[in-house]
């Protein structure tokens, strides 16, 4: 593993909130480098940081000090349209609250940031198409979010967050709201894009999505508090 | 990444979709925007549709004639004087004047119009008493019988000729030559009609008797010195200021006025009533320019606002764009755009409703040829709302693209 492979290096990320006067830490001190290809499961409970750290990582959120270098180049560094671009191209985000458009339907919303790279409508189209079908929602490209199940909505926001083909995919428990044969189905196509070459970091609260990745970090408190490798035959008894 | 035209198209769609989504909404904000369009477009079109037509028919009237006219200072009327100009005064400049093609003197018999009688029908109708040089002075010619004759003067004639509303006023036969007609009390026998002239400024232009001026001066007695006005036409190809100094020499002469007290007489010529209705236009569009830039305004900050609502309504919606990777750019675009199309929809419908308008309005009024919608008017229009789109949506817009994308998204 060569020092150049570490597409996301993290030195001293700490985030810090002024409640009331007070100085609250949502993350202290995070020091993290994320391999290319790696495959990444964030653990911890409810509270301790995960979804801070991934809006950082997908350079959504600002550290309040510390460096993050996504592809070595110092995130802090970027004006907002460098990091709109980076949005776009290179990290693919699912949220934990889907954020979905709810004036726009199902494609609309896949198609949404194809919407900011010069491609004909019809490319659009046919690229958020695919990603539906990918996720199983092929038949649900005219409805509103409003119209479309918990699990539907999280398969839109996993559809919008491949369709840009990004290097990084940054998932904050992108199976929350699935039953456990549809979370098979989405794990598969996460397992797919990571042999694709994707680099792959999941927010969950599930062992058994943390025991199929290859490398779990669990934060307690805003810190780092266990980072291991789950070793190859336990990930090759999970699979399916 | 992107160039400016493809935000500008996406933006556009963009823009469109939400104004489609709130159409209630975006139709209140731009009222704001219609009814100042409207009115400046009914305003110009009803301004320039009155003043062409009074151009061509000051034009129509001869714009040589020239009118002398007593006028009195108000510090004068105040102490109850009023000049006046007399037969006299016009019998010294008629001889001695040159470079006069026809000179006429002509009385109006009585201020207020006076009473005049055929049969059971009587009217109120301006009469003047005048020469026989008052038909070339003015150019108004008989379509039956003849004009006023100096014979008839000379011989103070009971004969008067009319105008053709007069005549169907006082529902004369369609050839009255002969009828004889009441004025005061006393019977003058008809000896013409005069060519109808329509409307001026909406008044009617041929309700009028004319009878010879030496008859009236008789009937009036003791009011012969009443005021006259002299109306003139100056000889082809004479200096028209070199006129004006004669007669302005000899009248100061006989009025005794001395080295600085104002001229008690005014000169009035077609281009000098061209002139002052210009002025009179130019006032009023003035005035309604101000009322509708003042309703602009007000329309161009309802655009503000309801932009600024968009906005803090969209936060949410924002901030997922921008996760998406919308830039600022971008995002302050999309919403020039919606504020644009906003006020340039405002704009199209004023435009539309403000012609109809003018058309409705020219079909009120009679004497009114059509409302006239001056390109320079739409142009400004339209200049005015794209403006107002961009000042007023800018302030918004800008705001919308400053927004950081975490806290627009955590925006309940
Ligand atoms: N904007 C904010 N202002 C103040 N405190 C915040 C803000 N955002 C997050 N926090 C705090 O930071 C801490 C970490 O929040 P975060 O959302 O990262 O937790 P999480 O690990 O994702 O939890 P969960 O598993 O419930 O999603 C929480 O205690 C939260 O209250
Ligand atoms: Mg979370």
């Amino acid at each position: 593993m060569t020092y150049d492979d570490q597409v996301i290096k993290l030195s001293n990320i700490s985030k810090r909130y002024e409640m009331g006067g007070e100085q609250f830490y949502a993350l202290r001190d995070i020091n993290l480098h994320i391999t290319r290809n790696d495959y990444v499961a964030i653990i911890g409970p409810s509270g301790s940081g995960k979804s801070t750290l991934m809006n950082i990582l997908g350079c959504l959120d600002i550290p309040s000090s510390g460096e993050y270098l996504l592809d070595d180049q110092p995130v802090a560094s970027m004006d907002e349209a460098e990091l709109a671009k980076i949005r776009n191209q290179s990290v693919g985000f699912i949220f934990q609250s889907f954020n979905l458009l709810p004036r726009a339907t199902v494609l609309a919303n896949v198609m949404q940031p194809l919407v900011y790279r010069m491609l004909p409508t019809s490319e659009r189209q046919n690229m958020a198409k695919q990603a539906l079908q990918r996720v199983g929602l092929a038949d649900k490209l005219g409805h509103f979010p409003n119209q479309l199940s918990g699990g539907q909505r999280q398969r839109v926001a996993i559809a919008r967050a491949l369709v840009t083909k990004p290097a990084i995919l940054l998932g904050d428990e992108p199976t929350g709201n699935l039953d456990s044969k549809t979370t098979q189905d989405i794990m598969k196509l996460f397992d797919e894009l990571h042999r694709e070459g994707h680099t792959i970091v999941l927010v969950t609260h599930e062992q058994e999505i943390a025991d199929h990745c290859q490398r779990v970090i669990r934060l307690v408190d805003g810190k780092v508090a266990k980072d291991s490798r789950n070793d190859a035959a336990q990930r090759e008894r999970l699979h399916v | 990444m992107f160039s400016g035209l493809h935000a500008a198209i996406e933006g556009t769609r963009a823009a469109l979709a939400s104004i489609r989504a709130h159409a209630m909404r975006s139709a209140l904000t731009t009222l704001g925007i219609v009814i100042g369009v409207a009115a400046v477009i009914t305003v110009v079109a009803v301004m320039e549709g009155l003043s062409s037509s009074i151009d061509a028919q000051l034009d129509d009237l001869g714009s040589d004639m020239v009118t002398l006219r007593a006028t009195t200072s108000q510090e004068q009327a105040m102490l109850g004087f009023s000049n006046k100009l007399s037969y006299d005064d016009f019998l010294v400049l008629k001889a001695k004047v040159k470079d006069v093609e026809d000179m006429s003197a002509s009385m109006q018999a009585f201020s207020f119009g006076s009473t005049v009688s055929y049969g059971r029908e009587t009217i109120q109708t301006q009469v003047i008493g005048t020469d026989s040089g008052y038909q070339k002075v003015i150019k108004v010619f008989p379509q039956q019988g003849r004009f006023i004759r100096s014979t008839d003067d000379d011989r103070r004639r009971r004969v008067v000729f009319i105008g053709e509303s007069a005549r169907k006023k006082l529902k004369l036969p369609d050839n009255p030559i002969g009828e004889f007609i009441s004025l005061s009390g006393e019977w003058f026998r008809i000896i013409g009609v005069a060519e109808e002239r329509g409307s001026l400024f909406g008044f009617d232009q041929d309700n009028y008797i004319i009878a010879p001026f030496s008859t009236m001066a008789s009937l009036a007695g003791a009011r012969v010195t009443e005021n006259i006005d002299i109306l003139f036409r100056p000889a082809a190809g004479a200096d028209l200021d070199n006129v004006q100094t004669q007669i302005r020499q000899i009248l100061r002469k006989r009025h005794h006025l001395s080295g600085d007290d104002k001229d008690d007489f005014e000169f009035i010529t077609a281009k000098k009533t061209k002139e002052s209705f210009a002025k009179v236009t130019t006032s009023v569009t003035l005035v309604a320019g101000g009322v509708v830039g003042i309703s602009l305004l007000v329309g161009g900050i309802g655009v503000m606002n309801i932009m600024l609502v968009s906005v803090t309504e969209r936060t949410r919606e924002i901030g997922i764009n921008k996760a998406l990777g919308a830039t600022p750019n971008f995002i302050m675009l999309q919403f020039l755009v919606e504020a644009l199309v906003l006020s340039l929809f405002g704009g199209i419908i004023g435009l539309l409703l403000g012609w109809g308008l003018a058309v409705f309005i020219s079909m009120l009024m009679p004497s009114m040829p059509g409302a006239l919608v001056p390109g320079w008017a739409i142009a400004l229009s339209f200049g005015f709302t794209t403006a107002i789109g961009v000042i007023f949506g800018l302030m918004p817009a800008v705001k919308a693209a400053k927004l950081n994308p975490i806290d627009a998204l955590r925006y309940e």
